[in-house]
């Protein structure tokens, strides 16, 4: 038992010597674990700000200023009145514009004489969630805009409707800065995980190095074995670094939850990803094949992890697969620690079952690594 | 400059690239994969959001306010309960996204003409899915409140209900979708796609080759022979832009077949600009070779050079228009904003040549400056 401690220990402290001698890797690493998540962060994302607007009025009266004063930033940004109705298209067919609101004649007239009038917009859905948007908020701005109208109209004081008192948990302001990061270094904790084990197995491959491995008194489990340790090691201080000096000084990121618990779910998740990294270094044969390999894989997993699309949102089927994604359980756990702030009494489950997948998948890895080194 | 140099080369890398079965069919497969995986997988399309309701009021006006929202296709009911804080407790599962909270006397202070403040309550882990379901839950709460006031107002005024609705809503707003009609994300995300992966999969190839030669030691037989300098990256970087542009093809059959996305652009001009544009970024990954000794590496720092400017400053999550000063400075930086209106223009806007040379124009100049740094940093001489 000893002499097994003592043989890993070895191993260990050689994979991360070795780690250490590829400059341009430990900048990667570096990078992935800072500047990445700081870009990925301070990007404002799916959210419409500052989207140009311009605007054709062909009133030019006080109720149509009033209106026009109404699109504000953050949303919309007034770039200006075209004068002509001829130039909505082309500058939208440019992308000068995203938006533009035609407001016709006689605006102000009909709305004193009580009748109706239209007001039209026009939005660019080249990219179908910011028109979405856009076309909701501009919605929202002329509805609130017609009732104060309807109002004034009528000499009403008060209006049956429904105020809708929207209160949002956990990120009250949508920040995308509370969303991103995180995203982002969990995306790099997978990628990590699966790719530097198998990396680090093939290197020897590829040099003949593991030929020496082979002939010594090492089982093949603690030939890879520490380099899985390695690497969680490596990983697990990227996270601290990154959670430190990045999510927490740069985003105000709150950590709600137990950071203690969150390490430790990594390092369970890390365990289960490196099993897939050791089916890559089965079969891969050149580091080329592991990074196309790795992506390859990457892909459907991030994908089945509901960051992207929520599960209730994808057919049945894959509705089904989510539930065989580790990355999906690592995801809820690691957002409801920092953002909901609960622990092992809520999320024990989802522990359980990333745990669960991934033990398994590490123990079919180290059995096809057995077969090829044993 | 010789020419059958450059072809002995060309012929040496596609052998070599054939002769490695799994890295060759991951060349091409790897590309389809995202797209097939983005396009079928990443529907941005918020649907079916989970929500339960706590009901106060019980009357037919509560229910009716309820119904609403569950039959449409945005939203899902899964419980009516009892207490707010089992909706807290449910929220913090995540077993729904949307808790609402209707007060008592909901009917009774609508009928008798008050407002009414109707609780909302949502899950906003998910920045973006969040303010589409505030979205969602604003564009229910006005639709109900049309009819409950054009009811009302009918009843006072004693006119018929269908002409309360210019009284009630005196600006009716029409909204009028271009380029995206039926604003279906994957129309704006297929086009998107293409420009991201064709940035990023040329430089993996790319960086990937010629740091193999490097880390392999071959690239000594190209340092001891006669071949120059211009003939080894032409010959060396040829096979890599055929084989990018057979993706590029790919992809557009995808994107027009597949999802169906219509292409109202035209295709000769589109089909020129892709070659540039993939010239371009195989042009990046020569500039990564250069730099970089090991294929793990190599593969990082492409990672970190394409990943990000593809999808930050390509206009494929924050449209151009929307960054502020310094971004879009940023932004004219990067080749993957000029081609997104290139693919953006030709698929959904239907603009050609007239409106987009300038995009052309840039990434020419883009990769010449490339190429011409490639080239000249690029030594026959082992570093001392």
């Amino acid at each position: 038992m000893k002499l097994f401690v003592n043989r890993l220990q070895v191993m260990t402290v050689k994979e991360l010597v070795q780690l250490t001698r590829d400059i341009i890797l430990i900048i990667a690493t570096i990078y992935l674990f800072t500047f990445d998540i700081y870009v990925a962060g301070s990007e404002t994302g799916l959210s419409l700000n500052n989207a140009a607007l311009r605007i054709y009025d062909g009133d030019h009266s006080a109720l149509s200023r009033e209106l026009i004063s109404r699109f504000r930033q953050p949303y919309f940004r007034f770039d200006g009145e075209i004068l002509n109705n001829k130039e909505a298209i082309p500058l939208l067919d440019k992308g000068k514009a995203m938006v533009i609101l035609d407001i016709p004649l006689n605006f102000q007239k009909d709305l004193v004489s009580g009748r109706q009038a239209d007001v039209q917009m026009l939005v660019d859905s080249s990219n179908s969630i910011l028109g979405f948007l856009a076309s909701s908020y501009g919605g929202q701005i002329v509805a609130d805009f017609s009732q104060e109208i309807a109002m004034r109209n009528m000499g009403l004081k008060q209006m049956p409707v429904i105020k809708d008192e929207c209160r949002v948990w956990y990120n009250p302001n949508q920040k995308m800065e509370w969303f991103m990061p995180l995203s982002e270094l969990l995306t790099v904790i997978t990628l990590l995980a699966m790719m530097l084990p198998a990396a680090a197995m093939v290197r020897e491959k590829e040099r003949g190095t593991i030929e020496q491995l082979l002939v010594s008194p090492l089982s093949p489990f603690q030939i890879m074995f520490p380099k899985i340790l390695a690497m969680t090691f490596v990983i697990l201080i990227g996270t601290v670094v990154s959670v430190f000096l990045v999510l927490e000084p740069f985003f105000h990121f709150p950590i709600r939850g137990s950071f203690i618990l969150f390490l430790i779910i990594t390092a369970l998740y890390v365990f289960t990803s490196s099993g897939i990294g050791i089916f890559i270094s089965i079969i891969a044969k050149n580091l080329s094949q592991v990074v196309m390999l790795t992506i390859l894989i990457m892909l459907p997993i991030l994908f089945l992890s509901g960051s992207t699309t929520p599960p209730e949102a994808m057919p049945g089927w894959l509705r089904v697969a989510v539930n065989f994604s580790p990355l999906y359980y690592y995801i809820e756990a690691s957002y409801s620690i920092f953002l909901k702030g609960v622990g092992l009494n809520v999320l024990w489950f989802k522990i359980l079952s990333m745990t669960a997948i991934g033990l398994g998948v590490f123990g079919i890895g180290m059995w096809r690594f057995r077969k090829q080194f044993g | 400059m010789r020419f059958k140099r450059i072809l002995a080369i060309i012929i040496k890398e596609f052998r070599e690239i054939l002769r490695d079965p799994l890295y060759f069919s991951l060349a091409f497969v790897v590309p389809s994969m995202i797209m097939l995986m983005f396009g079928y997988g990443i529907s941005l399309d918020v649907e079916n959001i989970p929500f339960a309701v706590v009901d106060y009021d019980k009357t037919q006006l509560s229910r009716d306010y309820t119904y609403k929202f569950a039959k449409s296709r945005y939203f899902n009911l899964k419980a009516y309960v009892e207490d707010e804080r089992l909706l807290d407790k449910m929220l913090n599962k995540g077993a729904i996204r949307v808790g609402i909270v209707i007060p008592e006397h909901f009917q009774k202070d609508l009928s008798a003409g008050r407002d009414v403040a109707v609780q909302s309550l949502i899950d906003g882990t998910l920045p973006y899915r969040t303010k589409i379901t505030k979205g969602y839950v604003a564009v229910m709460n006005a639709a109900f409140n049309l009819e409950v006031l054009s009811r009302y107002i009918a009843k006072i005024k004693g006119i018929p209900f269908e002409q309360t609705i210019s009284q009630v809503n005196p600006i009716s707003l029409q909204v009028r979708y271009l380029y995206n009609e039926s604003v279906k994300s994957i129309y704006s995300l297929a086009p998107a796609l293409i420009g991201m992966i064709l940035l990023m999969s040329p430089p993996f190839l790319t960086a990937l080759g010629i740091v193999r030669e490097k880390e392999s030691g071959s690239i000594y037989n190209i340092y001891s022979s006669t071949v120059s300098r211009a003939e080894f990256l032409i010959g060396k970087l040829f096979p890599y832009v055929i084989i990018s542009i057979i993706n590029a093809n790919i992809l557009w059959i995808m994107a027009v077949s597949l999802f169906g996305v219509p292409f109202k652009g035209n295709l000769p001009f589109f089909a020129a600009a892709t070659a540039i544009y993939v010239i371009c970024s195989t042009g990046i990954g020569l500039l990564v070779s250069i730099f970089v000794r090991t294929q793990i590496a190599a593969m990082l720092v492409t990672t970190v050079l394409t990943v990000i400017p593809a999808w930050l400053y390509s206009g494929v999550v924050i449209p151009i228009s929307s960054l502020d000063k310094i971004a879009r400075i940023e932004a004219h930086l990067f080749p993957a904003m000029y081609y997104n209106y290139i693919v953006m223009g030709s698929f959904l806007k239907g603009v050609g040549v007239d409106i987009l040379w300038k995009n052309v124009v840039a990434l020419i100049i883009y990769s010449i400056l490339l190429f011409t740094a490639g080239y000249l940093l690029f030594h026959k001489r082992v570093k001392a």
